[in-house]
């Protein structure tokens, strides 16, 4: 990456930083920071804060209203946000399907679908995984029959996250059958206020609902709404899970928890002394900390290789392995130093309103997210996958 | 026998669809079961036979405390049948036996252990309340199954007597006593508590100055030891129920299952199930045989099953995948068992502490 490049990223780091001092709406920030649950108008607020400056669609050209930020700055971007305790950024509309229509959309689906995504007025879901179509998503079933202008489409979606906030679901669809199951796929916009279309709530482990089952019986959608070649879907699919897995949010994240399990070690008491007083703890702490430096490490060394062109199609398969990882044993650690503040949990708290049973503030979020967070190594491609992309595209070795 | 029947009951009424209506009760558990475990006899394990049980040995309650994990029961069997059942064994007097025991033995009186203070699950906790003016003030934390019952032994440290640590017995519903109640991660009742000079009755046996500091050590060694079985109970049912998912469940047009990389992963954990079940009957029988080399077998098999358990909660969840994080399903109410058992009567760390304390020193 050249200097130039550098600076840019530099600023914009500062302009974040001081975003996050002064212009981040408190109240949403004062949830996200302690992992609460932040309902549809408090998101779409936070996106429109965002976009107010253009950084909801920093990452886009600028003839479709973006910035043309580097992959550094579209990296310093998130990363900066979740060192601060901000929500994530929800990818949907301005990270998986905008990006999908304005490089394979047609001019008229351009202009209808992509200044409602950069402005959070329409809220998007995506439909990819189907009960039988996991980690294998070329197994997908749901089916789309074309007749006259309009496919009818009939199936079942699931882990459909917001879906019961989204206005529209972006949805891989069978038009086909092929010998080769990639082939036969098709990519459809479909407005989740047809009829036919019925949403069904599912709890997750933390006892939030977050995820949908969303089925499709007989719904009608225009064949305009189909974005590139019938058939083609599965291209489609791949270059935005390549977009979901470029998880730049991972190395601030991390910080940001490590920070917290370090305020946490110094305030709970250990028998008379303080919990970072235990030599045991304190090495997890410390080790956990050699972890975060080498994934801050990793993640620039692909940022650079990505920028000079020598990308390898592994690295963000690398990323949002050992991002996911060590994610998941810092928050762990956190629940492990909370003690019994760490076993007791209402769900009924989690909202904002009033404390946790035990413990501090945000006892009952850090649960909640150790809960929850435990799916980040199953979603976007499991951990188990991205082994399997590594294998394959880094070693050459096949099953 | 007592197995056999307990699996039997368990099976055919306590499935996981059947244990929803129990969960989501106000009481977080279920009435019904309740009085059939005491009507079974399982509550009166531990009495002596005048008292309606069948004075079996600590280790009797074992095929008892693997059923609670394996089925996930509600019920307060870690609480009152063993926990507080074997204080009351142990420091009650003859007439507090007598009114206390046939109750407990039939499920109509239910006691809980109110001894956290803090939230430390690292080490030992101090016990800093106290009893003066046959009154109990000042408060305890996250008391397993206090939010549903009867009675209360607290443990407080008696000023008259340089501050030994006592135990007494109070009303749950007495003045001046307030119960926060609030569920843990695994669904179960559990609540804080606050003595404002709240009447209370010492369990009056006699017995030497620190009886009921050797009383509570001893109860809440068997506490330690029934929870390595609960947690071996869900040990097993996790890795039968991934196991089977590994063998039914179809990507790539054959079961996840035939993947070798998953294959040796169900193998560790499999192993470390065989070690959880291997250390934790060793711990069963340090409980009623050893008296030296004790808390090294007992305190070791926490630990390790403690490691275990994480590890094993975690690999079911993430080979069931997208499932495996849902709440319709049992995988994540395992998990969530799993987790407070981690930290019940002391965490890992609290654990691997006084085992190591107990390695020789290398070079003598």
């Amino acid at each position: 990456m050249s200097l130039e490049q550098w600076q840019r990223a530099e600023r914009l780091r500062v302009e974040i930083q001081e975003f996050c001092r002064s212009g981040m709406p408190s109240d949403i920030l004062r949830k996200s920071s302690r992992h609460l649950m932040l309902n549809k108008d408090e998101y779409v607020r936070w996106m429109r804060a965002l976009q107010s400056r253009g950084w909801a669609v920093g990452h886009w050209p600028r003839e479709h209203g973006g910035l043309d930020w580097s992959a550094l700055e579209r990296f310093v971007f998130e990363d900066e946000l979740a060192r601060a305790g901000c929500p994530w950024v929800i990818p949907f509309g301005v990270k998986y399907v905008g990006p999908v229509i304005y490089t394979f959309g047609t001019e008229p689906q351009k202009r209808r679908f992509l200044p409602p995504i950069a402005a959070t007025d329409q809220w998007w879901a995506q439909g990819y995984s189907e009960p039988g179509a996991g980690s294998d998503l070329a197994a997908l079933r749901t089916a789309a029959e074309l007749h006259g202008d309009h496919y009818i489409v009939n199936g079942q979606k699931c882990w459909t996250t917001y879906a019961q906030w989204a206005d529209w679901m972006f949805c891989l669809v069978r038009t086909a059958r092929d010998e080769r199951v990639q082939n036969g796929i098709s990519f459809l916009l479909i407005d989740l206020r047809s009829p036919g279309v019925t949403i069904r709530p599912v709890r997750t482990m933390d006892l939030c609902h977050h995820v949908n089952e969303v089925w499709l019986d007989n719904v009608r959608v225009p064949v305009e709404n189909r974005v590139g070649e019938e058939g083609a879907g599965w291209k489609l699919a791949k270059f935005l899970l390549a977009n979901e897995r470029t998880y730049g949010a991972g190395v601030g994240e991390a910080w940001f928890a490590l920070a917290r399990l370090k305020t946490l070690a110094a305030d709970m008491s250990c028998g008379g002394a303080r919990l970072i007083s235990n030599s045991g703890f304190h090495r997890r702490i410390d080790e956990l900390e050699l972890r975060v430096v080498a994934l801050e490490a990793l993640s620039y060394q692909a940022l650079a290789d990505m920028m000079s062109g020598a990308e390898s199609s592994a690295e963000a398969s690398m990323l949002k392995l050992r991002a996911s990882e060590v994610y998941q044993d810092l928050i762990e650690t956190t629940v492990d130093a909370l003690g019994y503040a760490g076993i007791a949990y209402d769900p009924g708290t989690l909202h904002g309103e009033g404390p946790p049973p035990l413990g501090p503030d945000d006892a009952g979020g850090i649960l909640r997210y150790h809960l929850y967070n435990r799916a980040a190594t199953i979603y976007g491609g499991s951990s188990e996958i991205q082994r399997n992309i590594i294998a394959k595209s880094a070693l050459g070795l096949q099953p | 026998m007592l197995r056999q029947s307990i699996e039997r009951y368990t099976a055919e009424h306590y499935t996981f669809e059947g244990r929803w209506a129990a969960l989501k009760s106000p009481r977080a558990y279920s009435e019904q079961a309740w009085s059939d475990y005491g009507h079974f006899g399982w509550l009166a394990l531990r009495l002596p036979q005048e008292s309606g049980g069948v004075a079996a040995g600590v280790r009797t309650t074992a095929p008892l405390m693997e059923a609670v994990g394996a089925r996930l029961l509600l019920e307060p069997i870690l609480a009152s049948a063993i926990v507080g059942t074997g204080l009351i064994l142990r420091r009650a007097s003859a007439d507090q036996k007598a009114q206390l025991l046939p109750k407990l033995a039939d499920g109509t009186l239910k006691v809980a252990f109110a001894h956290q203070e803090t939230l430390n699950a690292f080490s030992e906790d101090a016990i800093s309340s106290e009893y003066r003016g046959g009154a109990v003030h000042g408060s305890k934390v996250a008391v397993l199954h206090a939010d549903c019952a009867n009675r209360l032994i607290v443990s407080a440290r008696k000023r008259d007597v340089g501050g030994t640590v006592s135990l007494y017995i109070v009303d749950a519903v007495a003045r001046g006593l307030r119960r926060q109640r609030f569920r843990l991660l695994d669904g179960r009742g559990a609540a804080n508590l606050s003595f404002d000079g709240v009447e209370a009755e010492p369990l009056n046996a006699s017995g030497a100055i620190d009886a009921d500091q050797a009383a509570i050590a001893a109860a809440l060694e068997e506490a330690i030891v029934a929870s390595c079985s609960e947690a071996l109970g869900a040990i097993r049912a996790l890795n039968a129920a991934t196991n089977q998912y590994l063998k039914s469940r179809k990507q790539f047009g054959r079961p996840i299952g035939a993947n070798q990389a998953l294959q040796h992963r169900m193998v560790e954990m499999h192993l470390l199930e065989q070690e959880v079940r291997a250390l934790t009957l060793a711990a069963q029988r340090a409980l009623s045989e050893l008296e030296v080399g004790r808390t090294r077998i007992i305190s070791g098999a926490r630990a390790f099953t403690c490691s275990a358990a994480r590890r094993i909660a975690a690999e079911a969840v993430q080979m069931h995948g997208g499932i495996g994080v849902s709440d319709e399903l049992d995988v994540s109410h395992y998990y969530r068992r799993l987790m407070v058992l981690g930290t019940l009567f002391g965490n890992r760390e609290c654990h691997f502490g006084r085992f190591a304390a107990t390695c020789e020193a290398i070079g003598h």
